[in-house]
């Protein structure tokens, strides 16, 4: 009998949602002691494709064979038994639990009593085995995030894991301890065992993977033996070649006048990780700066520190010269677009009249003498109805009846109709269609225009491209570099986006 | 086509949002009704006749009707007291300790002769009534607001302070109890602190107005002043709010006081109105009603006049249905718990069909942001 | 004198928290999965009739404790069903399920008058005489009922079973972080239901002890008075553990059983005072315990299947 081949097989895997078609007949495939690199962007399908393999959600269509054998995989507790074992990117540990518990947790067994002594040995063993050493008996929460990420894989693999999936995991690492992942990888593989990578770090794919499947748009782009990647190509693969980048024509900058200026601003993520390092930004009047970057490398909390709803641990942020934390909610200051609009932009209950003046219901017009002028904020509400286009039948409706373009249109006249001196929009164009999506791209260039100083937040490179006359690119939490918007291209950013420095300029 | 179904309505300003979800409670209702129902017939009664039974009782003729307007008096206030902690979205479940301060504060000035006009009398009264139980409110709404501790818990327990409390002040508090009574009650108010009856023959006192105007006030207060903005804001969407430049711990104190000297208004006007003494647990489930009464209305001042009078015929009307058809009247709370039951029992199913029905593109932004 | 009455208050004491640490194991494991079942007051009266009733008309305590089980699994059942699977909001629907059944239990004790001037058999004391006479101990100790010393065996047990099995991991876990349990492959509503249950069975059980246990009587309008809520501050607390809830339980009965025998006494404290004792305790710890690691993460808030 021939030993099976392929340890993974997805083929043909289709997953539809509501409105959105995540993953398109992708097919990849993984051989035993192979380690398969995958790569994508935000919302390629990724997380879709490998929820789909631990049996969180059904394909619609497509099929899944372990070991060369079919298989329909129902539940993650299915997945863990057909050898699939997944690490996530936030990890789920319960953190008042120790790692054994943790461990122990949900393995099936027909004892009442949890016999922890031959877990621990088991345990142990396998730290030695694979040099990933934690204290078997300390509580998950006093753990620092890299031995939490050892207790994930070392609870994939005390279910004997023959498939282990690892996403982002070396987001929280070290460089020391992403070196101990390697050699654990390595380990794992010469014993047959198959690992699926996900990573946007260049370096690591590079270093890592044995082929590399490359996923965009919810579609497969193809899979390369690693060999035969070059950083460049696997940029290109990654945000593929824009069929065209409708670039918006400009005027050229008269003079640079600095607006918002962040000085070696240091900020932490609400774990406790670093997630902005020494930054620094300068973003002008009338300019917009894009920041490009792989979602998770600081974007939410540069978005966070600059709309003050996050304190910096260290480094300071000025608009005009004035802290940050003395003006942010003065309409005359900054217009902030939130990336999530329904936590933090909107207050879904209320009506779009009551939405749009959430930040000056207190003041004149709309309030005189402890009274609010219902008649005004009415009135102020037509106004911004009829300027902005916002599809909706009536002033009073509640917000949540309307579509994803419109709310954020709603959005879009409260924060930026008082003409702020700096906007900073996050991801503004999510969720909206192709219609909506050219409406806010018409907005930031008329703020440009108007000489606002505009910070534009956003996964996807085809507008950072078309809007920018400045685009940056995140990648942990530090400037991976800097390009002109007039001249570059989605592979430059790409290959930044993936952690890859520019070669010097001569 | 269900969707749609639901934007027509939304859009009809103002009722259309009463409509939807007023119809979710009466559905609700109606289920606890039926329900309830189908429990008298088992113990051997009709159940048509025992509703009959209770709407004579309180509508039969102008005595019961005054029982009504009685009984409604607290509920009102009370109600209305949760309620507005609700619509910031805090639970005040301390209504029954709130009207046993408010008994507390307003006896404490009742008892005295000092003669005054009967006018001033009993506005100080109130006014101690309510400062009591503005006290009693600043406990847990400090608590909540600085400290994070959770406000139901911590009311709750206060409850009981305050039943014991009042039990000791009507006992065996020398200036405040009645000697050698045979019930633990504290001395008997005086005449000029004592509310006047409005129709001779009935313990009918001005409760009901206040209660009605004051549930008035508060819709007006919620709809035409920035306090009413800000407070729905914060029980909208605190992240928002706090965006927005709102004290969040003002707020939550400012509102969980006014929840207290509503209850507090409520519990002295029953002593005041009604008893002309406070007697050692006098409240006896009547907090708990509110809070009821404040669920059904959903948070809805205007609502709460109708809940509340809901209940108070329930409670009245329960009386005669168990004279006339034996059935007990203790099966008036079943029925108002049915009904609260069924009402938030169904009210998810629809917020559950809410959230799946996303927009298109909507879902395309969920899925996106899941991807990392 | 004063040496009888502090025998006398210390047996109370045993006997009185009987009561309240039966309830209290069981809401100790509704809680830690995440689901506070404010309507122990409520089950626990029903409980009690049950007991009584049961008792009364099969002379049986047996079948007593049978039918005061099937009770509290019912109710503890519906709870579940409206706070785990509805998400209903917990403290609500709790305070209803208190309304409902003080309504119920007054109704239905109000038909069985029969039971009304009969005292039904309590639990028995399984000592013999001779120990029952040894001074102090035999007193304080051995004139238990079996009820009391299966009470106080409990929360051992609970400690145990929350501690050292596969199930009470599970709670644990559920409580703190439930998409972590999801992805280990185990349900997380069905433990939810099991805890609940749980709290309903205990709850019921603390009723029918309280009645049976010595008084072997129901006196309709607050026969519970209020000890349901008083569990809940025990569990508070106690830190959502069995044996600190234990000893915060054994407390708040002593200041119970301290205040009945203060009121004939006629002391500096009024009893009032010490009936007061418990609930500002939890008020006070409340305040100290917010930042502690104790509470169940996702203490009182509906778990969203969809949400990972």
């Amino acid at each position: 009998m021939q030993e099976p081949k392929f340890a993974l097989q997805m083929t043909d895997i289709t997953k539809r949602f509501p409105g959105v078609l995540a993953n398109d007949r992708i097919s990849l495939d993984c051989k035993k002691g192979e380690v398969l690199g995958l790569l994508g962007e935000n919302g390629a399908g990724k997380t879709t494709l490998m929820n789909v393999l631990y049996g969180m959600h059904q394909p619609d269509s497509g099929k899944i064979l372990i070991n060369e054998k079919e298989v329909e995989i129902t539940s993650p507790s299915k997945a863990i038994e057909l050898g699939i074992g997944m690490v996530h990117q936030h990890f789920k540990l319960v953190e008042t639990l120790t790692v054994l518990e943790n461990i122990v947790l949900g393995i099936p067994s027909n004892k009442v009593f949890l016999d922890l002594e031959p877990i621990r040995r088991r345990l142990l063993e396998l730290c030695q085995e694979y040099e990933l050493y934690v204290d078997p008996d300390a509580e998950v929460w006093k753990l620092p995030v890299g031995q939490q990420q050892w207790v994930e894989i070392l609870k994939a693999l005390y279910r004997n894991a023959q498939v282990l999936v690892l996403d982002e995991p070396t987001a929280v690492l070290t460089p020391s301890e992403s070196d101990q992942l390697c050699r654990a990888i390595r380990r794992l593989t010469s014993e047959g065992r198959s690992i699926i990578f996900i990573s946007h770090k260049l370096r690591e794919v590079v270093e890592i993977t044995d082929r590399v499947t490359i996923i965009r748009d919810g579609k497969l782009v193809g899979t390369i033996p690693t060999p035969e990647a070059t950083q460049a190509k696997l940029a290109h693969m990654m945000v593929g070649r824009p069929v065209s980048i409708d670039r918006r024509p400009r005027q050229a900058l008269q003079q640079k006048k600095p607006v918002l200026v962040m000085k070696d601003v240091n900020a932490l993520d609400e774990r406790g990780i670093q997630a902005l390092k020494n930054f620094n930004l300068t973003v002008h009047a009338g300019e917009i700066v894009g920041v490009a970057g792989v979602d998770g490398n600081g974007q939410k909390e540069l978005a966070e520190c600059i709309s003050g709803l996050k304190k910096p641990v260290s480094g300071t942020i000025s608009v005009n010269d004035t802290l940050i934390t003395d003006v942010v909610a003065d309409p005359k200051f900054i217009g902030f677009i939130p990336e999530d609009r329904q936590k933090t932009g909107l207050v879904m209950d209320f009506s779009v009249a009551e939405n749009l003046i959430i930040k000056e219901y207190d003041k004149e017009p709309y309030a005189e003498k402890r009274l609010l002028n219902l008649q005004n904020i009415k009135k102020h509400a037509q106004d911004m109805i009829k300027k902005y286009g916002i599809k909706t039948p009536t002033d009073t409706v509640k917000v949540s009846t309307l579509s994803g373009g419109n709310q954020q249109k709603v959005i879009i006249a409260r924060e930026l109709d008082s003409e702020p001196i700096l906007d900073i929009a996050c991801h503004p164009t999510r969720g909206l269609d192709m219609g909506a999506v050219s409406g806010v791209h018409d907005v930031l260039m008329k703020e440009r225009e108007r000489g606002a100083a505009v910070l534009f937040v956003s996964a996807e490179l085809q507008e950072i491209l078309a809007l920018s006359d400045r685009i940056i690119v995140l990648f942990r939490g530090e400037i991976m570099g800097e390009v002109d918007g007039d001249t570059a291209d989605a592979f430059t950013i790409g290959q930044l986006m993936l952690g890859q420095a520019l070669e010097e300029k001569t | 086509m269900k969707t749609e179904k639901k934007a027509n309505i939304t859009t009809i300003p103002f009722l259309g949002d009463i409509i939807l979800s007023g119809s979710r409670t009466l559905i609700g209702i109606a289920l606890g009704l039926l329900t309830s129902g189908i429990l008298i017939a088992l113990s051997n009664a009709n159940p048509l006749v025992a509703y009959g039974a209770m709407i004579k009782g309180a509508f039969g003729d102008i005595y019961a009707f005054c029982n009504v307007l009685v009984r409604v008096s607290p509920l009102l206030l009370g109600g209305m007291g949760v309620a507005i902690g609700n619509k910031a979205g805090i639970w005040n479940t301390g209504i029954e300790g709130y009207m046993y301060l408010g008994a507390i504060g307003s006896g404490l000035v009742a008892i005295q002769d000092w003669g005054l006009p009967s006018a001033l009398h009993i506005l100080l009264a109130v006014i101690a009534g309510m400062a009591f139980a503005a006290a009693w409110g600043l406990i847990p709404g400090y608590l909540r607001a600085h400290r994070g501790v959770n406000e139901v818990t911590c009311t709750i327990m206060l409850n009981y302070v305050a039943i014991y409390l009042t039990n000791w002040l009507v006992s065996d508090a020398g200036f405040f109890a009645e000697s050698g009574a045979f019930f633990p009650m504290s001395k008997i108010f005086q005449d000029s602190a004592q509310l006047p009856i409005l129709l001779r023959g009935t313990s009918l006192h001005p409760g009901v107005f206040v209660g009605i105007i004051v549930c008035l006030i508060f819709f007006f207060l919620l709809k035409y002043t920035p306090f009413g903005f800000r407070t729905r804001m914060l029980g909208g969407n605190p992240n928002a709010a706090r965006y927005s430049g709102v004290d969040i711990k003002k707020q939550i104190i400012l509102v969980m006081v006014l929840g207290a000297m509503l209850g507090g208004l409520g519990g002295a006007i029953e002593v005041i109105g009604l008893r002309h003494r406070v007697y050692s647990d006098f409240v006896t489930g009547v907090g708990y009603e509110c809070i009821a009464v404040a669920l059904l209305a959903g948070g809805n001042p205007v609502g709460v006049i109708f809940a509340g009078f809901f209940f108070a015929i329930l409670k009245v009307g329960g009386a005669t249905m168990s004279i006339e058809t034996g059935v007990s009247s203790s099966m008036t709370s079943i029925i108002m718990a049915l009904c609260v039951l069924f009402v938030i029992g169904v009210g998810l199913t629809d917020n559950h069909r809410v959230k799946k029905k996303s927009n298109k593109a909507d879902a395309v932004a969920v899925v996106k942001q899941k991807e990392e | 004198m004063s040496y009888d009455i502090i025998i006398s208050w210390l047996q109370a004491t045993l006997r009185w928290s009987a009561p309240l640490l039966l309830v209290a194991v069981g809401e100790i494991f509704s809680e830690r999965s995440g689901i506070i079942n404010m309507g122990i007051e409520g089950i626990m009266l029903c409980g009690a009739l049950c007991g009584i009733a049961a008792s009364f008309y099969s002379e049986s305590i047996l079948v007593a404790v049978l039918a005061t089980i099937v009770l509290g699994a019912v109710m503890g059942l519906a709870v579940a069903y409206l706070t785990v699977s509805r998400r209903t909001n917990q403290v609500v629907t709790g305070l209803m399920v208190n309304m409902l059944a003080t309504g119920a239990t007054n109704l239905l004790f109000a038909m069985m008058s029969e039971t009304r001037s009969t005292r039904v058999g309590t639990f028995p004391i399984i000592f013999p005489q001779a120990m029952q006479r040894i001074p102090i101990l035999g007193e304080i100790f051995f004139c238990q009922p079996i009820s009391t010393w299966i009470a106080f065996i409990l929360p051992f047990i609970a400690a145990v079973v929350l501690y050292k099995t596969k199930w009470g991991l599970n709670v644990r876990a559920v409580g703190d972080h439930p998409q972590a349990v999801a992805t280990a492959g185990l349900s997380v509503i069905k433990i939810k239901y099991q805890a609940v249950i749980c709290s309903g069975i205990f709850a019921a059980l603390g009723g029918c002890v309280l009645t049976l246990g010595e008084v072997g009587y129901f006196a309709s309008g607050g026969m519970t008075g209020g000890r349901g809520f008083i569990v809940m501050a025990a569990v508070v607390v106690g830190g959502w553990d069995p044996l600190r809830t234990a000893i915060a339980c054994i407390i708040f009965g002593a200041a119970d059983a301290a205040q009945l025998r203060l009121q004939g006494m006629g002391s500096v404290i009024p009893y009032q005072f010490l009936q007061m004792l418990p609930y500002l305790i939890t008020v006070v710890a409340l305040t100290g315990m917010v930042k502690s690691s104790h509470v169940p993460k996702t203490w009182g808030a509906a778990y969203d299947p969809d949400s990972h």
